[in-house]
């Protein structure tokens, strides 16, 4: 939660979430590391029992939060620990990508996949991947700004009012 | 005071002006609705209607940080630790623009609260003593109107610095408080001369324009006689929807709440309004809460308004504004229910106690 | 006999074994209607029905049947508000059996900010306005001595632009005719503007519009589908999913814990954002969330009672969701 109000700066390395279940992919990133694969270090890793476990509002949380990435992996279907959590996950996992673009946020920053514990290489290729591709994208935006007195705000209005309307919608403001 | 004239053309320009030494909260258009936001240069503020947000937030912002913290640990001992704080005081000026007399008069009912002899909230009062109010008078009476039904009128002055009377091409600007007349020394405002009685008269107008005031004389002890009638309060909250808009708009609300919002070791301490429509207001650490249902709650509001608060202070803590009224999701009318407490006759038959 | 006339016989005949009947009574001023709980016979003369009963009373039921002393309630629904019915009694949030329907066919709502932009743009004032009357496709607004008339379509709720649900289903009683299946649109007009935005432009966007929340919870009350009510994890301390404090970025997070928790269940009837005092375009969230639902599991709430919801099943093989090549 650390950079909920933007406290730390961009200057640092990129901060990558994963969410992994315990008994899949957690156990696949144990084998790459038992099996010593060369792994990027921005990822910071969540274990949760299932992928079933995971709330998509985990995703928005960490999102706001001032993550510049995450990455849900869990058991490949069929392979659940609890038999069905990962179906469930899935369809909660595609919506949230699907519904990301209209927030404004890149969906490539958010990605969801299967490793099961013996795909030490299969992990390694995974998070080295997605890692790439946030430090391509860069740096997440971060929301800023709140009501009032707030010098940030002052700043973003002024911004504002020379863009004039940013919502096409808005610019007769009916609907 | 010699009343002063200033043009809409130049209203902007005095704005970009005072902007460049304080925080200029004004009216602007958000989508559908008007709202306080700080003046940048150029933007033309909406005086002429009634901003869906009231004046508060110039003085009592939603969100207040009351201080900073940091615990540090002693590298020798680390169940040692030490905390430091920082309180942070309210430093800017500010000068709220475009509220209409009602707003503004609301932080009259925060004034008995927050700076009195008993208790004095320095965040409170340093924000208070560096704004300024500079009020435009009302010309639109909405039907959620009743300003005139709790003693004040559309061109009322009091609790403002500068009153603006919006006349043909501009403002008649009166100075109320000295304050007020410093501000009116900027070079935009010329003398008035002719059109100080156009200004009178566009006052005397509107407050004709008002129907006839409803009497709230004696309405804190009818209320106070419905307080245990339960089935009452059931009746009249039964369309409430529970959801705070009616305390979060209202110029007169003041409750808050104190969080710590910690990040690591550090953190601040926030204040932020609160409402009482909410089950977590009075919900107690036990679990047990006082008033649990909107029934209980609604009661609170309406009471607090036209009952606790006079009994106390001796005026209506109710500025007529009509924004809880126009902006209820169910059109809950806070006139309606003190009327009808006022009104009330006992019925024949008891009615249920639903939530 | 008129819609309102058998609607008002109907809940008449109906009332001896209901607690309570909630229809809707004009409001404060000729502009509005307000929610009417119908305890007696004296009060069914109160009832109206017309564009302005918007309000979707559906959101009283979960508080309402929880409550001793009520045992049964009827409701007048639209074709909207009877598919939260249908989603809730999926969802077995409410006692089907306990509640009793009094359908109408609708025509669309009015929408007030809408109406009040075209009075404006016409050179009035919009608290001149004393009279408003529906006629046909046209509505009728006596302002300041003139009667200014404007297409429907023009100052309806965008909702209704794009309704599929005019008539209200599942219903125990139905007053009127069936109203014929007319959409103006198949996507929202907003959310067409919208979609052609880049990016950068709507995190731009949404930042701006989220400083204006005041978190004051208008659009999770009046929502039908929250029935979370005093449990809300949005103002819940443990766990502390959001910040009292009232930033872009606290407040973009209580919407998208409403967005995310509505997901194939929200059923577009659009009491969030009109309950808004602020006009925040929430319903851009919502109708999102609805088209991905439709798209992936050709998934429509509240439509059919025998569904079940996208969200609490599952296919072993999805047919639309692409397992992305890693």
């Amino acid at each position: 939660m650390s950079a909920r109000n933007g406290v730390l700066s961009d200057t640092r390395e990129l901060r990558v979430v994963g969410f992994l279940c315990n008994w899949c992919s957690y156990g696949g990133a144990d084998t790459a590391g038992v099996a010593r694969f060369e792994q990027p270090t921005d990822l910071r890793i969540i274990r949760v029992p299932c992928s079933g476990r995971i709330d998509p509002l985990f995703i928005m949380r960490a999102l706001v939060s001032g993550a510049d990435g995450v990455l849900v992996s869990g058991c490949h279907p069929r392979d659940c620990h609890y038999a069905e959590g990962n179906y469930y996950a899935r369809r909660r996992l595609e919506l949230l990508k699907q519904f990301l673009p209209i927030t404004g946020i890149d969906p490539q920053r958010f990605e969801y996949t299967w490793v099961s514990a013996s795909e030490g290489a299969r992990w390694q290729e995974v998070v080295t991947k997605f890692t790439n591709r946030i430090h391509e994208l860069g740096p997440a935006p971060r929301m800023q700004g709140g009501s009032g007195y707030d010098e940030l705000c002052l700043k973003q209005i002024e911004e504002g009012v020379k863009q004039g309307p940013a919502c096409p919608c808005h610019k007769e403001r009916a609907l | 005071m010699e009343a002063k004239f200033i043009s809409h053309d130049e209203t902007t320009l005095w704005l970009d002006e005072l902007a460049e030494r304080h925080v200029v909260l004004a009216p602007m258009w958000d989508n559908t609705v008007v709202t306080f936001r700080p003046h940048v240069k150029g933007r033309v503020p909406v005086l002429d209607r009634m901003p869906v947000m009231p004046p508060k937030d110039g003085v009592f912002p939603q969100n207040e940080v009351l201080l900073k913290y940091k615990h540090e640990k002693d590298p020798e001992n680390l169940d040692r630790t030490t905390v430091q704080v920082k309180e942070t005081l309210p430093q800017e000026t500010a000068v709220v623009v475009g509220a209409r007399p009602c707003g503004t008069r609301g932080m009259l009912v925060f004034d008995r609260v927050y700076d009195c002899d008993k208790i004095r909230d320095p965040y409170y009062v340093g924000r208070r003593q560096n704004t300024l109010f500079v009020t435009v008078a009302c010309t639109r009476i909405e039907s959620t109107c009743f300003c005139h039904d709790v003693g004040s009128h559309p061109a009322d002055a009091e609790g403002s610095d500068v009153l603006l009377v919006p006349v043909k091409g501009g403002y008649v600007a009166e100075a109320v408080t000295e304050r007020g007349e410093e501000l009116l020394k900027a070079s935009f405002f010329k003398p008035a001369a002719a059109k100080v009685q156009e200004a009178e008269e566009v006052k005397s107008v509107n407050r004709e324009k008002l129907p006839e005031a409803h009497d709230y004389t004696g309405c804190g002890e009818k209320l106070m006689a419905r307080f245990d009638d339960l089935a009452f309060w059931t009746e009249q909250s039964a369309k409430c929807i529970s959801c705070g808009a009616c305390t979060y708009l209202c110029p007169t609300c003041y409750c808050f709440n104190i969080t710590d919002d910690s990040v690591g070791l550090a953190g601040k301490r926030l204040r932020t309004w609160d409402n009482c429509m909410s089950f977590q207001f009075t919900l107690e650490g036990s679990g047990h809460n006082p008033r649990p249902t909107k029934a209980h709650r609604l009661r609170n509001r309406v009471n607090h308004k036209f009952a606790y608060y006079p009994e106390l202070h001796g005026v209506i803590a109710c500025c007529g504004c009509g924004r809880c009224i126009k902006s209820c999701p169910a059109s809950v009318d806070i006139r309606a229910i003190v009327k009808a407490a006022q009104n009330y006759t006992p019925k024949q038959e008891e009615g249920g106690d639903e939530r | 006999m008129s819609t309102l006339e058998q609607l008002k016989e109907q809940i008449r005949k109906a009332l001896p074994d209901l607690d309570v009947v909630i229809g809707w009574e004009q409001g404060y001023d000729a502009m509005h209607a307000t929610p009417l709980f119908i305890r007696t016979e004296e009060d069914i003369d109160r009832l109206i029905w017309s564009p302005l009963c918007v309000h979707s009373l559906g959101t009283y039921l979960t508080g309402l049947t929880k409550t001793p002393n009520v045992r049964k309630v009827g409701l007048v629904v639209k074709g909207c508000d009877s598919r939260a019915i249908v989603q809730l009694t999926q969802e077995r949030m409410i006692p089907r059996e306990n509640i009793v329907l009094f359908g109408v066919g609708c025509t669309g709502c009015l929408s007030h900010a809408r109406l009040e932009y075209k009075v404006e743009q016409g050179g009035h004032y919009v608290e001149d306005m004393h009279s408003i009357t529906f006629n046909g496709d046209k509505v009728e607004v006596a302002v300041n001595g003139d009667v200014e008339s404007f297409d429907f379509d023009t100052v309806c709720l965008e909702k209704c632009l794009t309704c599929r649900f005019p008539n209200a289903i599942a219903t125990e009683h139905f007053a009127g005719e069936q109203v014929p299946v007319a959409p103006k649109c198949e996507k929202a007009p907003s959310l067409e503007a919208f979609e052609k935005l880049s990016l950068e432009e709507r995190f731009a966007f949404w930042q701006d519009q989220m400083r204006r929340c005041v978190r004051c919870y208008a659009c999770r009350n009046t929502c039908p589908m929250c029935v979370c009510r005093d449990h809300c994890i949005s103002t819940s301390r443990n766990p502390h999913w959001v910040s009292q404090e009232t930033s872009s970025a606290e407040n973009f997070m209580f919407q998208m814990i409403h967005t995310m928790h509505l997901a194939g269940r929200c059923i577009e009837c659009g009491e969030c954002q009109r309950a808004c005092p602020v006009d925040l375009p929430i319903m851009l969230f919502r109708r999102t969330m609805v088209h991905a639902m439709k798209d992936t599991f050709g998934y429509i709430s509240g439509a059919d009672p025998e569904a079940t919801p996208p969200l609490l099943t599952f296919k072993v093989e999805e047919d639309n969701i692409k397992e992305r090549g890693w």
